[in-house]
């Protein structure tokens, strides 16, 4: 009875570490669950503190909602694999702890520091399937982190407005997921330059979704 | 042969059943090798039907962030690799494949590639002489021109000053291009109209002879009656979720396969091993497996404006590996940038100071295979990187290293596991071209795949002969990089789609 009694703590605890107590997501998430979206939102400031050379914070920046939008838009096996990837490095730390006394946490409960140690254990590992897992969460943070037109007009890199020509393609295709009846473009309307146009003009205006927006963070 | 058809496109939200189409020839694959030989076809008066599982993209449909852009354009949300060796590898699904998101770049194989194909392969008429009509005949089409040095910006030209100073050789890349404004854009979908990519260049032109397009329609099967093939079976598919809905059936006289290296031995596989006598369908996988290094210069690049990839060096042709400029959204690019928190902040404020150049690889000795697997038309794919190949890898990273350091760069991250994150100069960057690191400390990615279903003059050990028609099925055609025998050593779009109007002629001739 005793040792059953242990093994029903035991296991009670470690389903309490995995899967209770993690804070409350930002609403509008679709696809990451609570302990996804925990992990995701501290992995993503870990890389991307607040402040210095690209002010935007990774969560500043919008990461956690990238990253569920991201997860929606891949195929399922592979969105099965980012899953068990967050899952595999949220709770590594309760097996493998994080430097210092507190250190035997899941990694979103872990401070700053102990994150990034841990972090970096995982890019350095001597062990490769461990550092591609580290390199593969490193790339969605990333191209996250990026997403925001905010971190690339800070680094001067936000693509410009530039005209596009009609040609004649654009009298064949409709937008993806319309019926012909919804090409805009009629022969008339296909450009027939007569000089090669100028190459892009980096004083020129910036795409419109990359503008600043009225009453942008300053 | 019957009369061509007029010509039209469909789309996705057109179908609403099951459906039956008659052809004279059936295309799978609207990619750089497909369309060709459909606008020939057609323009040689035979009925024609191409079938394309991804969608047409228009302007509107493109989406400049680069990871949204791939889940969109890419196959498997653009996160497909290897295993064995882990490697990143990116095919595309769309109206046009791989040319709507590749840079363009339209290289001839050099003579050397060629005689070997035909040494080692016992091919007869794939020499110089044989293959230049057929390079001619696209280049005229697409205006294929080397880039002008008004598109080329200070990343492009930094890496031809930078060959100079080394006395290396190094020429603007000849592109697709018609009217390039050099936005570097070229992996999201051109905005300028300015790539000749397929969905605007030969399907439209197919169009316009009497080719009927059908889009978002995956094929599944080939069908045959154990001799010859009679047509393809499959399913529409929803663009960007692959959801199935109605079937359809293409009847036709002569079937080409042109799925990619990837998708056509799946497609042979999943039809009962069809045309795989020689027991080579889906074997013998090559890469160009690419290497890269960013390099940060004392004053801005402004990397952002330049033809994506507008200067290359043949100079290392010979040793394995070919010398090019690269650029990519920002945010695919930073992806392999080290560090964690400020430093890594820091480093992303450097990129307006940087370029990064790659090396593209002919590794022959690493190999793979490509098997279908069940309940799914992705296919599984085994790759192993050889270890003497690595040395190539290697010597490829310190080349380009020393370019860097001779166009004045004042540091490079070259990204090797191990090694320093961060080198100042020449003799720090020495240990790139040393033996102290393995293949598992490389970063590398391939776009560039082959050898599949492989020509060769022997029906034993070959899929396909060199006109692209199989040893054992006498109607059906294989036309994509799958049949080259060995990697080109530069990159492969423009020999496949002159394979491609070889072909084309052909079976014009044949039909
Ligand atoms: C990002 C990127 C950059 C590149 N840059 C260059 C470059 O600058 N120069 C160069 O030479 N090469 C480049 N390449 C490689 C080049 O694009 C490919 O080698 C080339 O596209 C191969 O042509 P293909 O016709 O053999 O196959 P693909 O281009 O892959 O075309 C195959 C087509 O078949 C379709 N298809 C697949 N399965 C099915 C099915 N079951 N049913 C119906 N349709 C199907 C696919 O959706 C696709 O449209 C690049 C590739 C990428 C991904
Ligand atoms: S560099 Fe820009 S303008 Fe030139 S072909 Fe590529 S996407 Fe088009």
């Amino acid at each position: 009875m005793v040792p059953w009694v242990l093994v029903g703590a035991v296991v009670g605890y470690g389903l309490v570490r995995v899967f209770v107590g993690h804070p409350t997501p930002p609403a509008g998430l679709g696809r990451l669950g609570r302990g996804e979206a925990a992990f995701v939102a501290a992995a993503a400031d870990a890389l991307y503190p607040p402040g210095g050379a690209v002010p935007p914070s990774g969560c500043e920046a919008g990461i956690p909602g990238y990253v569920d939008r991201y997860l929606d838009r891949v195929p399922p096996q592979t969105r099965g694999l980012m899953r068990a990837l967050f899952f595999l490095m949220q709770h590594a730390t309760l097996f493998f702890p994080a430097p210092g006394p507190t250190g035997f946490r899941r990694f979103s409960s872990l401070d700053h520091d102990q994150r990034v140690a841990v972090l970096s254990g995982w890019a350095t590992s001597r062990f490769f399937p461990r550092r591609f897992a580290f390199t593969s969460l490193r790339a969605v943070l990333t191209m996250g982190y990026f997403a925001d037109p905010e971190v690339l007009r800070r680094l001067g890199l936000a693509p410009y407005a530039f005209e596009t020509p009609v040609c004649e393609a654009d009298l064949l295709y409709p937008p993806i997921g319309s019926p012909p009846e919804a090409i805009a473009h009629r022969p008339e309307d296909v450009s027939r330059p007569s000089a090669p146009p100028p190459p892009l003009d980096l004083d020129g205006p910036l795409h419109p979704d990359y503008r600043e927006p009225a009453g942008a963070r300053p | 042969m019957s009369a061509a058809g007029s010509g039209e496109v469909r789309v996705f939200a057109q179908y609403d059943r099951d459906f039956t189409e008659q052809a004279d020839v059936v295309v799978v694959g609207s990619g750089p090798c497909g369309s060709v030989v459909a606008k020939e076809l057609a323009c040689a008066g035979r009925d024609v039907v191409l079938l394309e599982e991804g969608p047409p993209f228009t302007p509107a449909d493109f989406v400049l962030d680069g990871a949204t852009s791939m889940a969109r354009t890419m196959r498997e949300g653009g996160l497909r690799a290897t295993r064995g060796t882990v490697m990143p590898t990116m095919q595309a699904i769309a109206l046009g494949g791989g040319s709507l998101v590749n840079s363009a770049i339209c290289a001839r194989a050099p003579d050397f590639v060629l005689d070997d194909w035909c040494e080692r392969f016992s091919l007869e008429a794939t020499t110089r002489r044989d293959l230049d009509p057929h390079y001619d005949a696209v280049e005229k089409f697409l205006g294929i021109a080397p880039t002008p040095d008004a598109v080329q910006g200070q990343r492009n030209l930094l890496f031809r000053d930078g060959c100079d100073a080394l006395g290396w050789s190094s020429e603007p890349i000849a592109r697709n291009v018609r009217g390039c404004r050099g936005s570097g854009e070229c992996f999201t979908g051109c905005r300028a109209r300015a790539k000749q990519s397929m969905d605007v260049s030969y399907v439209p032109a197919a169009i316009r002879a009497g080719a009927r397009v059908l889009t978002s329609l995956q094929v599944q099967r080939v069908l045959s009656d154990g001799r010859r093939v009679t047509g393809v079976e499959g399913q529409v598919v929803a663009p960007f979720r692959g959801s199935p809905s109605h079937r359809f059936r293409v009847d036709a006289r002569c079937v080409v396969l042109a799925a990619g290296c990837m998708a056509t031995p799946v497609i042979l596989q999943k039809s009962d091993d069809l045309a795989n006598g020689s027991g080579q369908v889906g074997e013998n996988l090559q890469f160009h497996p690419g290497v890269s290094i960013m390099g940060v210069f004392p004053d801005p690049v402004s990397p952002q404006f330049g033809a994506t990839q507008g200067y290359q060096s043949l100079q290392f042709i010979r040793d394995g590996f070919k010398l090019e400029t690269l650029w990519a959204p920002p945010g695919v690019l930073a992806t392999r940038l080290p560090g964690f928190g400020h430093a890594l902040k820091h480093t992303l404020a450097e990129i307006p100071r940087a370029a990064v150049w790659d090396a593209i690889a002919s590794t022959h000795r690493s190999l793979g295979r490509v098997r279908a697997r069940r309940g799914s038309m992705d296919p599984a794919l085994t790759w192993h990187l050889h270890p003497e190949d690595v040395p190539i890898l290697r010597h490829a990273l310190a080349v380009i290293a020393e370019i860097f350091f001779a166009a004045g760069a004042e540091k490079i991250v070259p990204g090797v596991h191990g090694l320093p994150e961060v080198m100042h100069d020449r003799d720090e960057a020495r240990v790139l071209g040393s033996g102290s690191y393995g293949g598992k400390a490389l970063t590398f990615a391939s776009t560039h795949a082959f050898c599949t279903t492989r020509m060769h003059g022997d029906p034993r050990q070959g899929v396909v002969d060199e006109l692209g028609r199989s040893h054992d099925v006498e109607n059906l055609y294989i036309t994509d990089t799958g049949t080259y025998p060995r990697c080109t050593s530069v990159n492969p779009m423009f020999t496949g789609m002159a394979l491609a109007h070889r072909t084309a002629l052909h079976l014009a001739e044949r039909l």
